[in-house]
């Protein structure tokens, strides 16, 4: 009976969470290996038979290989958008936690603007188009590291705090210059928040729907994202393929989370909770 | 070669001023200490002479460069941080080796100086270990191993030996004096602990507020105080004081004396003082010795027997709390009344102004 | 992340500019990181208030003045969207607080496999919104779906869950949190796990029971955490976009429109001038409400 009192409720808990968080994600796998007939009872049910290889070379097939396109074009944007992303905030969280001036509070501002403002839309349109980088890769880049840098900034500033001044000093009675100061002795600091803002930022920019969207549009340069929004109306009856594609998508982010989880999960508590 | 000087150097953080015209010259080789209590501006001065504060007015030479204006890393300096600053991604031959590295000097040139600096410190076989896998004490080898290679012509060392424990800090202490022996170079170290300026030194700067107290030979910081402040700042324990009134005065002493104090002669030649001044007498606990018709009548508060020697924490009827340090074992109870003597010459007099009235001119 | 007051807080406490910071950390290196923030989101910022005052099409731009945002309180579709976003991030981000905390307190006590619970309950965070979009419409199917077969077994008639107009808004605000509430979890956790040790023993002395701990230690001291859950899921259920348009595209009808929807729909039209105001509303709604809170726990953690 005290057993029952004691640890009734966590079990209960604990049985709840696992139905609601994990049910959907063997739904998804589920469904991805069915037939097209079972999967379109869109039930939870165990697959008949297992059609894994058959699902998966339809869905890279179709509409010539959009797949492995939307995957190169996303690893490009991506690796590139969190390369510059880690750089460039690295750089404004350094200068901006060692040097304090009139103008901070004003660029304080700014980075919490681009933390919680709407990008305006229509008008980033606009200019870009007038410089000729609408609608293309390097567009998009540059698109997601504006929008994430704020959060990276921080990150980088809350870390580089922990870094004594007087490592600085000491790079400067060696003969360090600002440059060689950031790269040679800072820098190689930065490797555990580093890597959180890889992995956090990896995992973002990957699965952006929203920007694709808009500063991206067309077939030839489609991300995974949009790629897997167009297949819901084209798969509509197929909802083997649908899964199978989805099932796909999933897997750098899953790949990524169990080898850094632990950063992951570090990273974005330490990033939140010390502001 | 190169000595170090500055002219009424000056620094301010905005409408504070922190060093208010100091003046001061190094010879070369010498080893300078810069005491005094935190916030005393010990440690801007240090950091205005690496060039890591900027100097709001005045000048400081270095050998024969003016260096107001210089960067830090053309000043000829090097400096050891009391949090050692290692570099905690490089093994100690890289950081050995960093300013090398930055200065684009040749490999085997570099090799060669961390070896060399290595063989100085003992420390050939940690070469290849992170900062993080050493102990303490050889963190903080690191640094000074660090500095080493530079050759610089000035050594600064800011609070070396403060996160070391007791009992290391004194083999460092041994260390950072054979070292200087050995390599002859000016050293300027600042520190809080008298103890570590007095083993130290060839000659301490007392700093308070901003400003030399008085410079000079430890021992004779010791013995002749230029103030109040540095009498009661050299010297462990603290001197004792009590405020006395002049009783009489002659060419060659002056008789003071005050409520829970007897009159007591102390030789003093050349002052002109009056009957009625207000003069503040301070004594060192070790001087001080029972007596049963000693001049200072005391209430014993509390007792430290150590053996070799006893301290007796006293309250003098105004309730001024003094300490005496008798030498042996001595039984004193708490409660009991005492009196207290002390040879006149260890009589110290300073004027209202806090200054030494047999130094003072 | 941090919200607000990670300068202020971080900040070297040095009166004034010296010469030597800036020759040490000299102002050039910021420009490149500016140039790309500057010309990518604040300009584009500043021009979507004089586009917002424009009738503006493909083809030509012409002066309004405040029409388009008279158009959004009139138009009972657009004024719908408003009030949509605002129900929106009321109920995620209060799910989100409160679901968040249950977890994060279940998760932190000794429990059988925390490790595995803990990466289940984030996982989500990570994969696709638009997998997540299409794998909830599924599954919320009004006849089909697992959800409401399942209801249906224990005999209860499940809801249209995507097809109802009063329904759809609160069925997508459900599957937000599922997909959020990992994130608010991994915060609270980070903020108990940081309380020390020794006032749950000095509580345990002192007699106090599990529910008093935590209603006198862990919620007091785990504040910072959930001011940033707060802040965090608020503005996130305000701008969501991705969720809506994969689930239901703003429908049944306009029912569940929000702000970002509307913007986005007004864009496919080519209505641009429409499309910025309702950019700019978003922007002021946010700015009305979210840094005002903002700063309002900000304070409360600075002065506890």
């Amino acid at each position: 009976m005290s057993w029952v009192k004691k640890y009734g409720l966590s079990a209960a808990a604990i049985a709840i969470s696992l139905v609601v968080f994990v049910v959907p994600f063997i739904f998804i796998i589920f469904m991805a290996v069915k037939d097209q007939q079972q999967s379109a009872q869109m039930d939870f049910s165990w697959p008949t038979s297992f059609h894994v290889v058959e699902n998966f070379v339809q869905v890279i097939q179709a509409r010539d290989f959009m797949l492995i396109t939307a995957y190169i074009n996303s690893t490009v944007i991506t690796v590139t958008s969190v390369a510059l992303l880690v750089v460039l905030s690295a750089l404004v969280g350094f200068v901006l936690q060692r040097r304090v001036t009139w103008w901070t509070p004003w660029v304080d501002f700014f980075i919490l603007a681009g933390l919680m403002m709407p990008p305006a839309v229509v008008p980033t349109i606009t200019l870009m188009q007038q410089l000729g980088i609408f609608k293309t890769i390097h567009g998009l880049v540059l698109i997601e590291v504006a929008y994430n840098m704020s959060f990276s900034v921080i990150l980088f500033r809350n870390f580089i705090a922990t870094i004594p001044r007087e490592l600085d000093e000491a790079a400067i009675i060696d003969g360090a210059r600002p440059l060689s100061l950031f790269f040679r002795v800072i820098l190689p600091m930065l490797k555990p928040v580093t890597v959180t803002v890889i992995v956090v930022q990896t995992v973002a920019i990957f699965n952006d729907f929203v920007n694709p969207l808009y500063y991206l549009p067309g077939r030839e340069n489609a991300t995974v994202q949009l790629t897997l929004y167009n297949f819901q109306s084209q798969f509509v009856t197929e909802y083997n393929l649908l899964f199978m594609n989805i099932l796909l998508i999933t897997i750098p982010p899953l790949v990524v989370f169990l080898f850094f989880n632990r950063q992951i999960v570090a990273g974005m508590s330490a990033g939140a909770i010390k502001g | 070669m190169s000595g170090l000087k500055m002219k009424d150097l000056r620094k301010s953080f905005g409408a504070v001023d922190v060093i208010k015209g100091v003046d001061l010259e190094i010879e070369h080789g010498e080893f300078v200490v810069f005491v005094g209590p935190s916030g005393c501006g010990k440690s801007t001065l240090l950091r205005m002479t690496a060039g890591l504060e900027d100097i709001t007015s005045g000048e400081l030479w270095i050998g024969d460069q003016l260096c107001n204006d210089v960067e830090p890393r053309d000043r000829g300096i090097a400096m050891v941080f009391q949090s050692y600053a290692l570099y905690p991604h490089m093994t100690v031959a890289e950081n050995f080796g960093f300013s090398l590295t930055l200065a684009r000097a040749p490999k085997e040139e570099r090799e060669r100086k961390v070896m060399d600096a290595a063989k100085i410190l003992q420390m050939e076989h940690l070469l290849d270990r992170k900062p993080s896998q050493l102990s303490g004490g050889q963190r903080q080898r690191v640094a000074i191993g660090r500095a080493i290679v530079r050759q610089p012509e000035v050594f600064l060392f800011d609070e070396p030996l403060s996160n070391l424990d007791a009992a290391l800090r004194v083999d460092m202490r041994m260390e950072l004096s054979k070292l200087h022996q050995q390599l002859g170079a000016t050293m300027i170290y600042v520190t809080h602990d008298q103890i570590e300026a007095m083993t130290l030194a060839d000659r301490i700067v007392v700093l308070n507020g901003g400003e030399v107290q008085q410079q000079g030979a430890p021992i004779d910081l010791y013995n002749s105080p230029a103030n109040l402040f540095v009498a009661g700042f050299i010297g462990s324990p603290k001197m004792n004081f009590t405020k006395v009134k002049v009783r009489s005065a002659d060419a060659t002493s002056v008789v003071v004396g005050s409520d829970e104090l007897v009159d007591v002669m102390v030789p003093l030649s050349g002052r002109k003082l009056n009957v009625g001044d207000e003069l503040t007498l301070g004594i060192r606990p070790h001087v001080l010795t029972t007596d049963s018709i000693g001049a200072l009548k005391g209430t014993v508060d509390l007792v430290e027997r150590l053996g070799n020697e006893t301290i007796v924490n006293f309250r003098l009827a105004t309730g001024a709390q003094w300490l005496a340090v008798l030498s042996g074992d001595i039984v004193l109870k708490q409660g009991e009344a005492v009196n207290f003597a002390a040879e006149s010459k260890d009589i110290l007099l300073f004027g209202a102004d806090g200054r030494n009235l047999a130094t003072a001119s | 992340m941090a919200v607000a007051t990670a300068g202020a807080v971080n900040a070297p406490k040095k009166s004034r500019v010296k010469d030597r910071q800036a020759s040490m950390y000299p102002i050039w290196l910021l420009y490149p990181a500016a140039a790309i923030y500057g010309i990518l989101f604040l300009l584009p910022t500043i021009t979507s208030l004089y586009y917002s005052l424009t009738r503006w099409t493909l083809f030509n731009s012409e002066f309004i003045g405040f029409d388009n945002f008279i158009q959004f309180f009139q138009e009972p579709f657009l004024y719908q969207a408003l009030i949509n976003t605002v129900i929106f991030a009321f109920v995620t981000s209060g799910l989100k607080v409160v679901l968040g905390l249950a977890l994060a307190v279940l998760l932190t006590s000794p429990l059988i496999a925390r490790d595995f619970l803990r990466s289940v309950v984030f996982f989500p965070v990570l994969v696709s919104t638009v997998g997540v979009g299409i794998t909830f419409t599924i599954l919320m199917h009004p006849t089909e779906g697992v959800i409401n077969e399942t209801l249906a077994m224990i005999g209860i008639d499940g809801p249209g869950w995507l097809v109802d107009r009063n329904l759809a808004l609160y069925s997508v605000a459900l599957v937000d949190v599922w997909r959020g509430v990992g994130l608010a979890t991994v915060i609270y956790i980070a903020g108990i796990v940081s309380i020390p040790a020794d006032y749950y023993e000095a509580s345990r002395i002192d007699g106090a029971t599990r529910w008093q701990q935590f209603r006198h230690i862990t919620l007091p001291l785990v504040r910072p955490a959930m001011f940033t859950v707060i802040i965090l899921s608020f503005i996130g259920g305000l701008r969501l976009f991705d969720l809506i348009w994969t689930m239901t595209k703003g429908g049944p009808g306009f029912s569940s429109d929000v702000m970002a929807s509307v913007v986005y729909k007004q864009y496919q039209s080519g209505f641009y001038g429409l499309s910025t105001a309702g950019n700019v509303v978003l922007f002021v709604l946010i700015a009305v409400l979210a840094v005002p809170l903002n700063m309002f726990l900000n304070r409360k953690v600075v002065t506890r």
